[in-house]
């Protein structure tokens, strides 16, 4: 028989009402959200249990009994520890009774930070998770692993879900990755200003229930929703105003102008020419033209303008527990640091629920994203970002004219563009139209059974064009790309959820859901090469003469996936869940096809088990889990194939079907990847222990995990001799590992007289080792596109991705066959062995691991201070340890363009080295070189001397906002009134790096640590304002 | 549930192929090996071509290591048209079709001769066999020539007269128009067969003179070799982007178009020799032909002056050809083994026979080439010792296979002619020309039956004696 319980809740230390608290009946979907006044009403059951929760405050549970009134004071805590969380497929959890390390991040912390890239406004706030931008272009894409890379070729990229729908973050690339304009990945379809909350599902105990693409973790987003409107309709608008600027330009060297061995040489890139001071007071340049002879300080910088990122988004939402809807309308126009670059994303949502009286629940959502993305080619060589690095400081690039009447560039190299000339006409457009959405129906079978099926899907196309106007570099005479994705996602799901409160003993409950999944993923790429345009300035593939690299790629993959998970729980301290899922793929041979793979985790409240009454340990528990995860391929790795043929590159290329005097003749050819007819699904299993604990009324808490997960069986392309006639044969090989300590500190030092100071810190450290590859295979080459001589591989006993190059060879004591370079005596072991006629380093020895992008370990820390409505935030984080492989900096140094190269120029230099002597032994070098012979001398790109620490500390994010109070508003129509300013990347310091180390041209994916000539980062600064109706 | 999944079968490659989408991958990527990163290192060492800039500005000093040739080691040749030549023969084998095995392994033999010949001792026997040997074993120089049956090592000469042999053989399915080197005329593969014993003889023909000879004589008796221009076995290209010349794309269209230019000292050549095949050689955009000595340093001419391939290397618009087996150089080998091993024919009536073809092929009427003989006696007459004889014989091919560098490096390797000075700047690894490429560093990552450190490129190969 139902009663009705109401009251209020207020805040333990000051007595204010708290509106918004989530009022719960306990192992129910039902509940409701206080008022503005801070009560609540709610039909119940005697038997029922309410809990309270509420973000920053400790959660409270109370049994109904007969109680008509219930009032609540809620405890702030700097982190709740019991706070509700969503986990796998949906479900919400008490978090005390987790096995298993998640996070939560509030909508508020990621919305309105000057950044329009959700992952990129998580950076520096989570444990355990890598996140690295691309770089500032607008929607460059961003990379996140969680638990660092548990897979040698397959995704390692987190399961994004959204509102239960499995949202695909992929990035599309058109073209080669070394050279392509940025793709976005494509969560950057989500308005973050839309985020109710994110829940960071972290290891694979967390994450089974989604099966095997979630064993890279998972994020579950859930959008706002109107559920806590408690009847009334809420208008919120926000909106805000950001710049943008290039930020992390190195410092330059002005004494010395264009040219090489101090002679002024007028297709130069170097800097090397002669000095300004006592040097010709005029040049003639490429083009016959006079020119001052002088420096341009900001040449480089003067290259990119202030970009702006301007957001708006209104939210209409209303409802109580029964029935809620929202419509949230959303805008976001950026214009990039260069010209001609701009990121623009408008969304629709529409979203409801009803549970009716029959028992009978529905609710669903649809979502409608139109993204529009520009922006140039990137790349080493003849990009405008290839160049930027190798301007000489005599050139005065924003001012020089770039283009003649013709539309031709005009530059100093005849075999590049002007960057300012590729700025406008090698560029790539994206039009992503997208829609996802979900809809579920749930019926209450009896009081403790639940039947639900949900269906959602994700689906979108994405219409890139891609131009290079007649005389680009890459093209010279000229192309135009129509290249088309289309990508779709349906789930279907039957959860069956069962929930008893008494089984065997007096406080033991269980919950048991059963669930199936059917999955279906759809993938097609069809691209128009239009090659050898004849009409300049007509960029459309009518104007093409020729269409041999036109091509089409389409995918298909299906899984039907059974899972359960049995859930016990002991007076609320002691919990115990055992899950598992088999999985059926398309993609695997059909006798190896279903794979099952279980979880398993245990959590311990000592604090209420012994029933602690303590003024300094408030909350303990103990978790422990162990899971394991399955994992398919990637569709249609069984069979070898042919491919259409074609030799070369961008130096010269054959593409098949080949025309011959009028006749066109196909070729086909054999792919250089070996097909596997025996393929098994591969494995992560990982063994978590962690630590919550709770001081002072849990104004300090910390949350400690470690972990320890190896990923065995993977499907890999291993690389074989190419003698053998192919390259890679795809095989079940090696073992992975990743350990690692995850640390989450938060702590409220101070809170009195409405003034708060709030402390979060956390910490990240993790191991990765490529335990083994294969038989007779110490080394091997990542799936993706590479410059040779630069290979990001995994080599075993080193961590995943480090970069395979040449390095200078060093004195040892080991080798005693190599008279060239043993040391009998020991005492320059470890010396670089220098080239004794010429002074340089020894030719070097290919095939090292040379850089290794992981880094040691990260740490974030964020203190948010408020005051009578006043919040200030500021995140500092820092990345230690981990190298970049940076082709813009060696550009930098070997052209003489950075202030270092400037410090003594006239003086000569010494290689640092030893010399062999004639008899074997060695001396130190003692030859002198120029400036230029030593800077040059240190190596080019595909050398040791393109190896940097990436250690870097910064000031990600600041935040101040102000909440107008009830007293001024309280007359006007508005509910909420706040005003705010932000800054994003305010500050960097690496110590040991010439500018930001914290950019990877290949974006996401498994490619990792290079900065193969991209855009450099963006230091960002806004307004924004938040108005309730 | 079981048929729900079944949709593993790719929809965007085939799994069966015919031979006749691949043949024509085995030849334009034979000739696409040929023609493109090998012969800009090989005619700039060669001196017909100097380095401007970026990688052949380092062959022009003679710097080579194991980060070169990666590409064509990889992908043209044991991936590009080695692999396939296999194909070929595995397919073809099986569908009955001895003429597509026969070309295929006429192919493969000529590519494998390339591939020993530019890098010494090679995987051979136990190449292309993808999984059953991801890691192939070396085979020596000497055996690939030669074979070596307690190795089971089949010699290159008996891999040509297995496939003369197959295109004897009634064949289910011949070659047309996916034939681009001879549209399926199988004749023409006979004579271009036996041409390349020939070449393969004559490559060897210092080291073991004997089995030289023996194979020539072989050849000629038989009568059935390249005799015509019009027999050359030849790769003609397209005049459109992704169909044209790889020596066109480089020198005229690509971004590094101005990394190569004409050498001062093959011009020297040319114009001391009053040769009139040098104006369809080189281009000669401004009033003289304007050029840059190997190896040298400073300030470079305008590039629009700049003298490049001309038509007779890249064609008019692209198409080329190159030049793989040719009458011309049919004639020269066996002016030098008449010379040399005394097989049949007389010395000089076979160099003036390949003189004669090489100037057709470039464009001279018979009358001119007439008048220039005859103007010309120092060139068209062979006098002096047998080396100097010789030495005439390697410099008119040295000529004729203009745009063919693998060929000029190869005869210098074996006979030291043209004697040419040392690149200006000349550096490396002991500032000599080098004498076989550096494995690829891709190897040595991958296969340990391969040296390492590797040979440097001072290291000569087994047939080159001095």
């Amino acid at each position: 028989q139902d009663v009705t319980v109401s009251g209020q809740v207020t805040s333990s230390d000051d007595g204010t009402t708290l509106p918004g608290v989530s009022v719960q009946v306990k192992g129910t979907n039902r509940g409701t959200i206080t008022d503005a006044d801070g009560r609540y009403r709610l039909s119940v059951q005697p038997d029922n249990r309410l809990v309270f929760s509420f973000i920053g405050f400790a959660s409270q549970e109370f049994p109904v009994g007969s109680q008509a009134t219930i009032n609540v004071k809620l405890t702030a805590g700097a982190q709740s520890l019991d706070e509700v969380v969503i986990t796998a497929q949906g479900i919400e959890r008490d978090k005390r009774s987790l096995g298993y390390s998640t996070q939560e991040v509030g909508g508020a912390l990621i919305a309105q930070k000057s950044e329009p890239n959700l992952l990129n406004a998580l950076q520096g706030k989570l444990a355990g998770v890598q996140i690295n931008g691309q770089s500032g272009a607008p929607g460059a894409s961003t990379n996140i692993n969680i638990r660092g890379i548990t897979s040698f070729n397959g995704s390692n990229q987190p399961l994004i879900v959204v509102d239960g729908i499995i949202f695909s973050n992929d990035v599309n690339v058109t073209g080669n990755t070394l050279f392509q304009a940025q793709s976005a990945n494509r969560l950057a379809d989500v308005n973050p200003e839309s985020i109710e909350s994110i829940n960071i599902l972290k290891g694979p105990a967390a994450a089974v229930l989604y099966g095997s693409r979630a064993s890279a973790g998972a994020i579950i987003i859930t959008t706002k929703n109107g559920k806590g409107n408690n009847n009334k309709t809420e208008v919120t608008v926000t909106s805000s105003y950001n710049v943008q600027n290039v930020y992390g330009i190195p410092p330059f060297q002005n004494d010395y102008g264009q040219g090489s061995n101090n002679l002024y040489v007028n297709n130069s890139t170097n800097s090397w020419g002669l000095p300004f001071v006592g040097g010709p007071t005029s040049i003639t340049n490429l083009q016959g033209e006079t020119r001052p002879y002088q420096a341009y300080p900001n040449n480089v910088r003067d290259f990119f303008r202030q970009g702006s990122v301007l957001q708006n988004t209104a939210n209409i939402s209303g409802g109580d527990a029964t029935r809620n809807f929202n419509i949230s309308l959303g805008n976001t126009s950026q214009q990039g640091i260069t010209d001609n670059s701009k990121f623009t994303r408008s969304n629709v949502q529409l979203g409801g629920g009803a549970k009716l009286n029959n028992g009978l629940s529905i609710s669903g959502t649809g979502t409608y994203v139109q993204t529009v993305q520009r922006g140039a080619a990137l790349g080493n060589g003849g990009s405008a970002y290839g160049q930027i690095s190798r301007i000489p400081r005599s050139y005065d690039l924003p001012n020089e004219p770039f283009q003649n009447a013709s539309g031709q560039s005009i530059y100093f190299l005849t075999t590049a563009n002007n960057p300012n000339w590729s700025l406008q006409n090698t560029t790539l457009d994206s039009q992503v139209d997208r829609f996802f959405g979900n809809f579920t129906l749930g019926y209450d079978v009896t009081k403790w059974l639940n039947v639900t099926y949900r269906v959602t899907g994700d689906t979108y196309t994405d219409r890139r064009k891609g131009i290079s106007n007649i005389g680009a570099v890459r093209a010279p005479q000229g192309e135009v790309i129509q290249n088309n994705f289309f990508r779709s996602e349906l789930n279907g799901d039957l959860l069956i959820n069962a929930k008893i409160n008494k089984v065997f003993l007096e406080g033991l409950s269980a919950n048991l859901l059963l669930g199936n999944n059917i999955n279906q993923r759809k993938f097609q790429n069809a691209s128009v090469y239009g090659e050898q345009l004849t009409i300049p300035g007509f960029p459309n593939v009518s104007n093409a003469a020729v269409f041999t690299q036109s091509a089409e790629s389409s995918q298909v993959r299906r899984l039907v996936g059974n899972y359960a998970q049995l859930s016990l729980a002991y007076n609320n301290y002691l919990f115990l869940e055992l899950s598992g899922r088999a999985d059926q793929s398309s993609t695997l041979p059909v006798a190896n096809n279903t794979y099952f793979y279980p979880a398993a985790s245990v959590s311990f409240v000592p604090t209420d088990a012994f029933k602690v009454q303590s003024d300094v340990l408030s909350y303990a528990k103990v978790r422990a889990s162990v899971a394991r995860v399955g994992r398919d391929a990637d569709p249609y790795l069984l069979n070898s194939v042919y491919t259409k043929s074609s030799f070369g590159n961008n130096v010269a290329a054959v593409n098949f079907p080949v025309s011959f005097g009028g006749s066109s003749v196909p070729g086909f050819a054999i792919d250089s990847r070996i097909g596997n007819q025996g393929l098994t699904p591969e494995f992560v299993t990982s063994t978590e222990v962690g630590l919550n604990l709770g001081f002072f009324n849990n104004r300090l808490s910390i949350d400690a995990a470690y972990f320890n997960t190896r990923s065995t069986n993977q499907i890999f392309n291993v690389s074989v001799s190419p003698s053998s006639g192919y390259d890679t044969r795809t095989t079940n090989v090696g073992e992975l590992q990743n350990r690692g300590i995850e640390l989450v500190l938060s702590a409220t030092p101070i809170r009195s007289n409405g003034f708060k100071w709030d402390v979060n810190l956390n910490f990240t450290r993790i191991r990765n080792k490529v335990v083994s590859i294969a038989p007779g295979v110490l080394q091997s080459g990542i799936t993706g596109d590479g410059f040779i001589g630069i290979t990001p591989s995994i080599v075993q006993g080193q961590p995943y991705g480090v970069i395979v190059s040449s390095a200078n060879p060093r004195v040892q004591n080991t080798d005693i066959n190599n008279k060239a370079t043993y040391d009998a005596s020991g005492q320059y072991v470890g010396q670089l062995i220098i080239n004794p006629t010429s002074g340089q380093f020894a030719p070097v020895i290919a095939g090292q691991p040379l850089s290794n992008p992981n880094s040691n370990w990260t740490a974030g820390l964020t203190n948010t201070f408020s005051y009578k409505g006043f919040t200030l935030s500021a995140l500092v984080d820092t990345r230690q340890g981990g190298q970049l492989f940076s082709f813009a900096a060696v550009d930098y140094r070997s052209t003489g363009s950075l202030s270092v190269t400037g410090i003594d120029r006239d003086q000569p230099r010494i290689l640092p080295g030893v010399i062999q002597n004639a008899d074997g032994t060695f001396r130190p070098n003692n030859i002198q070189l120029s400036a230029q012979g030593y800077w040059q001398g240190l190596g080019g790109l595909a050398s040791e001397a393109s190896v940097f620490d990436a250690t870097v500390y910064r000031l990600r994010e600041v935040a101040l906002n102000y909440t107008l109070p009830k007293s001024i508003i309280g007359h006007t129509p508005f509910g909420g009134i706040s005003v705010g300013v932000s800054g994003r990347n305010l500050y960097f310091y690496a110590p040991n790096y010439y500018a930001d180390p914290e950019v990877n041209t290949q974006g996401a994916g498994n490619i990792q640590g290079l900065d193969l000539s991209g855009p450099p980062n963006t230091r960002n600064y806004g307004v924004n304002v938040r108005l309730t109706f | 549930c079981s048929k729900y999944l079944d949709v593993n079968v790719t929809p965007n490659n085939p799994t069966v192929v015919p031979p006749s989408v691949l043949l024509p991958t085995v030849q334009v990527g034979t000739a696409f090996a040929n023609a493109n990163e090998l012969n800009r290192f090989a005619s700039t060492i060669m001196q017909q071509l100097a380095g401007a800039a970026n990688s052949p500005a380092t062959y022009d000093i003679y710097q080579t290591n194991g980060a070169d040739f990666g590409n064509q080691w990889r992908f043209e040749l044991y991936g590009g048209a080695l692999v396939n030549a296999q194909q070929i023969i595995t397919i073809a084998t099986a569908s009955n079709s001895p003429a597509y095995t026969g070309i295929a392994k006429i192919m493969k033999a000529y590519d494998f001769a390339m591939t020993t010949d530019v890098w010494g001792d090679i995987p051979y026997s136990q190449a292309l066999q993808g999984e059953a040997a991801p890691q192939p074993r070396v085979d020596k120089q000497e055996d690939i020539y030669k074979g070596n049956q307690a190795q089971n090592i089949q010699s290159l000469f008996d891999l040509v007269r297995e496939g003369l042999a197959d295109l004897d053989k009634t064949s289910t399915t011949v070659p047309g128009n996916d034939d681009v080197i001879y549209k399926g005329n199988l004749v023409k593969w006979r004579q271009a067969g036996n041409t390349l014993l020939l070449k393969l003889a004559n490559t060897i023909s210092r080291k073991e003179p004997a089995l030289a000879k023996q194979v020539i004589d072989q050849v000629i008796t038989s009568g059935q070799y390249i005799k015509s221009n019009a027999d050359d076995l030849n790769v003609t290209f397209g005049a459109s982007v992704g169909s044209r010349d790889p020596r066109y794309e480089y020198t005229v269209v690509s971004s590094f178009r101005d990394d190569i230019i004409l050498s001062t000292r093959y011009l020297n050549l040319l114009q001391n020799l009053k040769d009139p095949r040098l104006a369809t050689f080189f281009t000669k955009p401004a009033a003289n032909y304007v050029t840059r000595d190997n190896g040298e340093r400073g300030t470079l001419p305008a590039v629009a002056t700049w003298s490049r391939y001309g038509p007779y290397v890249t064609g008019a618009n692209g198409e080329g050809p190159v030049r793989l087996l040719t009458n011309f150089q049919r004639a020269f080998i066996l002016a030098e083994s008449a010379l040399t091993l005394k097989t049949a024919g007389d010395p000089q009536a076979l160099y003036t026979e390949g003189i004669q073809a090489s100037m057709a092929l470039a464009g001279q009427t018979p009358a001119q080439i007439d008048a220039y003989l005859a103007a010309n006696p120092s060139v068209a007459t062979l006098t002096g010792t047998d080396a100097q004889k010789l030495e005439q014989i390697i410099t008119q091919k040295y000529i004729a296979f203009t745009g063919n560098g693998l060929e000029l490096w190869n005869d210098w390797r074996r006979t030291g002619y043209p004697t040419q000075l040392p690149a200006q700047n000349a550096a490396g690894i002991d500032a000599t020309r080098p004498v076989r490429a550096v494995y690829i560093s891709t190897e040595n990552e991958r296969n340990p039956n391969f040296e390492n450190p590797a040979p440097q490129s001072n290291v000569k190969v087994w047939w080159d004696v001095d």
